[in-house]
């Protein structure tokens, strides 16, 4: 493969790679009122990626030559890249309006193409140092943006924790690892290490072996924010910057799931029993966890993000079940629950936007009380809300319930019944807390009869949001199809 | 072009209209109508277009599947098309009267928009093509009756007819669901394995079942067809759930028009026909179907004799005459095919005099402002126009004509073609080939032809001759009120003279035609008889001596008109005093002005005394006190939970370390369990 071929293959990373420098470069002659224009660059390139992605469709390519064994393109990194794309599309649309007076708005538009860049580098890595690198450019960006508002204490205590807990993570990651390198005498090539173990399946199963898997489900464990390695997630979505919680929940953690996809695949080649055991006691943790505390937020991003740790919970069954159909079904869940969750953060980040616009001292503006009757304050806001939560439940017709019925179908069939009613138990659960917020803003009386004018910036990144819910929702054929083709390269 | 692709428009228009007049009904006005009227318009037109492309053979099928678990489609066969046709037709002469009507009304756009959302809801019951999709439209169609039915809801009156509907049709709603479930499970056990396990079929699509009818058992059939009958009689009023029909005169008049004509009460008789081929097959079913129907056609019309509300006189003949179409469904256990056509056949007709019927009652009351029959009189002079139309229709709904045809055409009004054909045609049939309980049947499509053609005149003469019984300034109604009286007036007259034969024999298609024929070689619908146990007889009626049965042959056509007599010569002529037997000492007046005791039975001592006073409290305890108490229960255990939960989130980095090492334990242990 020619440099241009490559070229021509990676079209979307190269693009966002060049606005991102430009971005950058052109940002330090700007004055703040100019750099303005600097936002709208990142979302054009980013409209542009996602064009390419979209239109090339799913297509399966043997790389050759450079970058031969480190990176692939499949249906499934297509998949994840697309998802990706749309979230920070969406989440650059929204911080248009939040940002438009920053000064360093260029920096922060360089930081979410560079973290982009990350998430699309691991969505197509096959080389455990390579998608160990993209892990670290999309982190090392998020850890800044979730700073962002360097003059809030509360962000920049959630930029620190994320930043040591991502530290420690990564170090338990890169060390297991290593461990793998060392073992397979010396590859970093995952199909490659899971044919070596294969043929020698005594090595995995020694103690070194067992530790290698070890720390690497943990420091997974910790990027897909599962209990009990989850503690910095409701901290860090918190403080961050709202739209940024966003990207965080929607986009990096998704990355750690599509990374886990491919590398645990070779655990499962000699321990598949113990590692089920092992999901089979996260994951129920998990849900449990997220849900019932879930239940007991008045803030609602830190509603959200509990509520972001239960649908990793369900999301990691998959890797008790490990079939296509489960993987099909794990993979819609990771698109559809970043347009759920991005369009919730996004309309509580707007309402946020508008309480301040109104009163420059507000405290706590995701509050629960600040969404009393918001159905008539907003009617817009309050209804994309309301579809949001109603498909983070799993309620028809929308994403929520395609990709919920689809993955706890497949654990059903994958003989896990226990496992399918606790999840059911934890859905119903989890209606409690989000037809709470409905019950706020359709049933009880506004604070102030003021309507709240939705800045268009806001609405039109809602609006994407919630055609994806919808679409998902309404017409799941193409997408189930790209899921399934993308689960077909596992090869389970 | 293929018009069946447009099929999907027919009631997604006036859904589309009903948005449209929601959202900007207050600021069109008086003009908010028009958008409803176009929308149906359009459905009309669609409907022609689609009939004209697929008569005499054609089908219209369409089908999404949304997974495997539910299914829209669209299916239009003759009995479709021809429900079509007269629902939008009809449906369109009641907006366009409503536009006179409703026009001092401030909540017309509100009207309008229900008014739209309630033909769509019957366009939906009427185009589906599974049952499931039928019962969301049924349950639409419901809902938009009770929202109508009270349209006037700071009425007290009004808003408990409205409950009133809503609650009774329910029951019947509740056994056509059960029957849809356990036909599902019948279809689940029996059929889905013969055709190939799942994603191959969708089991509740009308096709599927009737492709593998035979394959489930007749005893479950006959659950199954008795509580779809169940839903019908909710639906269409009959014996003993008609109760809430003659309550829901509290809406506008158009809206009774409506119900009774065009959408709402024809669904049930519609559910019966649709899924005919199930009832046939089904032992007993259809029995009981014919015994229900007549029954119901004599004892609403024997009440319709003494009410003094002239919208509940046709109210009660409604009623009845659901009860003949029930009747004619019914007989089809010894004629077949063809009983789902006479039944159609009087249930458009119906549609058409009915609908009339209602509109010129309410261009009278609109004249008058009273619905009091005892008011009113000597209203020809003022009235010309709805005074013919009504005598139009009164004769079609009295069955007024001669048993003689020349060529096709039969020579009596529209009522009296598709009567006498279930009459004769059906229940003598019935009789004559020693159908269970045929004289009975018989016995009551005669009678309540007497006592129609009695109440029917009665009406009409005491509204339109005779003095004037109060001053009133009674004037002609509007233009756009008195053409669509004209319009069905005369296809009150005319319509079943001229489409008689042609109309049975496209609806026998129905059942009869390449799909069904593959099916069953030997004949769909014969083969599903003998399962239930019905014969069908090789010769129908037509070949029979008539001489032999002269007197019986006549019977419809002298109780017609003997009706007529006796209503002249009371009510007219007064030949004798109606007081002298007409008052509350006469216990036969009494028991019908009270209407059989009805309201004690039903409201204060089923509803009232066991509905609430046992079963309802009974509920409520064991609600309240211990469904609640156990789910209180868990849920202060989980919110507990939270809270404690919560205070492990310190906020201290180093404890979320400490989580983490505790984490890779718990892993490093799982993971070593197996091995070691």
């Amino acid at each position: 493969m020619s440099i241009v071929d490559f070229i021509s293959q990676f079209a979307p990373e190269v693009i966002l790679t060049i606005a991102a420098l430009a971005v950058m470069i052109i940002g330090l002659g700007l004055g703040t009122k100019e750099k303005r224009a600097l936002g709208y660059l990142a979302a054009i390139s980013l409209i542009v990626a996602t064009l390419i992605i979209v239109f090339r469709g799913t297509y399966h390519l043997q790389l050759e030559g450079i970058m031969a064994d480190s990176l692939t393109i499949d249906p499934m990194s297509q998949f994840f890249k697309l998802t990706f794309l749309l979230v920070s599309l969406i989440v650059v649309i929204a911080s248009l309006k939040q940002y438009d007076n920053h000064s360093n708005q260029d920096e922060y538009y360089t930081l979410i193409l560079l973290g982009t860049i990350g998430m699309m580098v691991v969505a197509s890595a096959i080389d455990i140092v390579t998608m160990f690198i993209g892990f670290e450019l999309a982190s090392l960006s998020t850890y800044a943006l979730a700073g962002f508002n360097k003059k809030d204490p509360s962000s920049m205590e959630a930029a620190i924790k994320y930043f040591i807990v991502g530290a420690l993570s990564s170090t338990l990651l890169l060390f297991g690892l290593s461990y793998l390198y060392g073992l397979s005498g010396g590859l970093t090539n995952i199909g490659e290490i899971a044919d070596y173990f294969s043929m020698n399946p005594g090595i995995i199963q020694s103690p070194m072996g067992i530790m290698a898997m070890v720390l690497i489900v943990a420091g997974f464990g910790f990027k897909m924010a599962l209990v009990p390695f989850h503690m910095w997630a409701p901290d860090t979505y918190q403080g961050s910057p709202t739209v940024i919680s966003a990207l965080l929940a929607a986009g990096s953690k998704k990355m750690a799931f599509v990374a886990a996809f491919r590398v645990l695949l070779i655990a499962m080649i000699a321990i598949k029993v113990d590692i089920a055991m092992v999901f089979i006691i996260l994951a129920i943790l998990t849900m449990t966890l997220g849900n019932v505390v879930a239940l007991s937020q008045k803030s609602l991003k830190r509603m959200l993000a509990y509520s972001s740790v239960a649908q990793a919970g369900y999301i990691s069954m998959v890797f008790v079940v490990m079939s296509p159909e489960a993987m099909t079904g794990a993979v819609l869940y990771v698109m559809s629950h970043a347009f759920m969750k991005t369009g919730a953060f996004i309309a509580v980040a707007a309402l946020g936007y508008m309480l301040l616009r109104e009163n420059i001292s507000a405290k706590d503006v995701d509050h629960l009380d600040n969404f009393a009757g918001l159905g008539k304050r907003s009617p817009f806001l309050a209804f994309s809300i309301m579809i949001f939560l109603f498909a983070l439940a799993g309620i028809p017709p929308t994403a929520g319930f395609v990709s919920k019925f689809i993955l706890f179908y497949s654990v059903l069939k994958g003989g896990f019944v226990f496992l399918v009613i606790i999840a059911i138990l934890n859905s119903a659960l989890s209606l409690y807390y989000y037809a709470r917020v409905v019950k706020y803003m359709y049933v009880l009386p506004p604070s102030s009869s003021e309507k709240l004018a939705l800045p268009g910036a806001y609405s039109l990144a809602i609006l994407l949001a919630l055609i994806g819910v919808l679409a998902i929702g309404i017409v799941p054929e193409p997408f189930v199809n790209w899921a399934a083709s993308a689960a077909n390269v596992l090869g389970l | 072009m293929d018009f069946g692709t447009l099929a999907f428009l027919i009631p997604t228009l006036p859904v589309i209209a009903f948005v449209l007049t929601l959202a900007f009904g207050n600021k069109l006005q008086s003009r908010a109508g028009y958008i409803s009227i176009v929308a149906i318009a359009l459905s009309f037109l669609i409907s022609v277009l689609i009939f004209l492309q697929i008569y005499p053979h054609g089908t219209v099928e369409q089908s999404a599947h949304w997974f495997s678990v539910l299914n829209v489609g669209i299916f239009i066969d003759p009995l479709a098309i021809v429900m079509l046709l007269m629902v939008t037709f009809v449906s369109l002469l009641i907006h366009i009267y409503a536009l006179g009507y409703m026009s001092h009304d401030p909540g017309k756009t509100r009207y309008f928009a229900e008014t739209a959302l309630f033909t769509a809801a019957m366009l939906g019951v009427i185009l589906a093509d599974n049952i499931l999709q039928f019962f969301i439209a049924w349950e639409l169609v419901g809902l938009c009756s009770y929202l109508l039915i009270g349209f006037w809801f700071r009425k007290p009156s009004a808003a408990a007819a409205a409950k009133k509907a809503f609650l009774t049709t329910r029951v019947g709603d509740v056994l056509f669901l059960a029957g849809i479930v356990i036909l599902y499970f019948n279809m689940y056990t029996h059929v889905l394995p013969e055709v190939g396990g799942h994603g191959t079929v969708y089991l509740l699509q009308f096709k599927t079942i009737f492709e593998h009818l035979t394959l489930i058992p007749t005893d479950q059939l006959t659950i199954i067809t008795l509580l779809f009958f169940g839903g019908a009689v909710g639906k269409s009023g009959q014996f003993p759930l008609h109760v809430w029909l003659p309550d829901a005169m509290e809406g506008p008049t158009t809206v009774s028009a409506l119900i009774h004509a065009a959408t709402m009460v024809t669904a049930g008789v519609y559910l019966v026909a649709r899924t005919f081929p199930m009832f046939i097959a089904a032992p007993e079913s259809l029995i009981i179907v014919a015994l229900i129907g007549g029954f119901t056609a004599l004892f609403a019309s024997t009440m319709g004799l003494v009410m003094n509300d002239i919208k509940r006189v046709l109210a009660f003949s409604t009623i009845s005459q659901l009860g003949y179409m029930m009747m004619g469904l019914g007989v089809g256990a010894i004629i077949g095919a063809e009983a789902v056509g006479f039944a159609m056949f009087h249930l458009i007709n119906h549609a058409f005099f009915k609908a009339c019927l209602f509109l010129c009652a309410g261009s009278v009351i609109h004249a008058v402002g009273t619905n009091d029959l005892r008011e009113m009189g000597g209203l020809f002079g003022k009235m010309k126009i709805t005074a013919t139309t009504m005598l139009f229709s009164s004769l079609a709904l009295a069955g007024i004509g001669i048993p003689v045809s020349i060529g096709a055409i039969k020579l009596g009004t529209s009522g009296f073609v598709s009567k006498d054909a279930i009459i004769l045609e059906g229940a003598y049939s019935y009789l004559h080939f020693g159908g269970a309980y045929g004289s009975l049947i018989f016995f009551f499509g005669v009678a309540a032809a007497l006592l129609t053609s009695i109440y029917t005149f009665r009406l009409w003469f005491m509204a339109f001759t005779g003095k004037p019984r109060q001053e009133r300034h009674a004037h002609e109604s509007p233009l756009s009120m008195t053409v669509p009286l004209m319009i069905l007036a005369v296809l009150a007259l005319v319509f079943g003279a001229l489409t008689f034969s042609p109309f049975i024999h496209y609806l026998e298609t129905t059942y009869e035609n390449e799909f069904f024929e593959e099916i069953d070689p030997n004949g769909y619908i014969h083969g599903l008889a003998e399962r239930g146990g019905y014969h069908i007889p090789e010769e129908p009626i037509v070949h029979l001596d008539l001489a032999h049965d002269t007197l019986i042959m006549m019977l419809p056509v002298i109780a017609g008109l003997l009706g007529f007599i006796i209503s002249w010569a009371i009510y007219h002529k007064r030949l004798f005093s109606v007081a002298s037997i007409g008052n509350m000492r006469n216990p036969l007046f009494r028991i019908l002005a009270k209407r059989y005791y009805q309201h004690e039975i039903f409201i204060e001592l089923i509803s009232l005394k066991f509905t609430y006073g046992v079963l309802a409290l009974t509920g409520e305890f064991i609600d309240r006190k211990i469904v609640d108490g156990i789910i209180d229960g868990i849920s202060s255990f989980i919110i507990g939970g939270a809270e404690v939960l919560k205070k492990i989130q310190t906020g201290v980095v180093q404890n979320y370390a400490t989580a983490t090492v505790l984490g890779v334990a718990l892993i490093a242990l799982v993971l070593s369990w197996g091995v070691i």
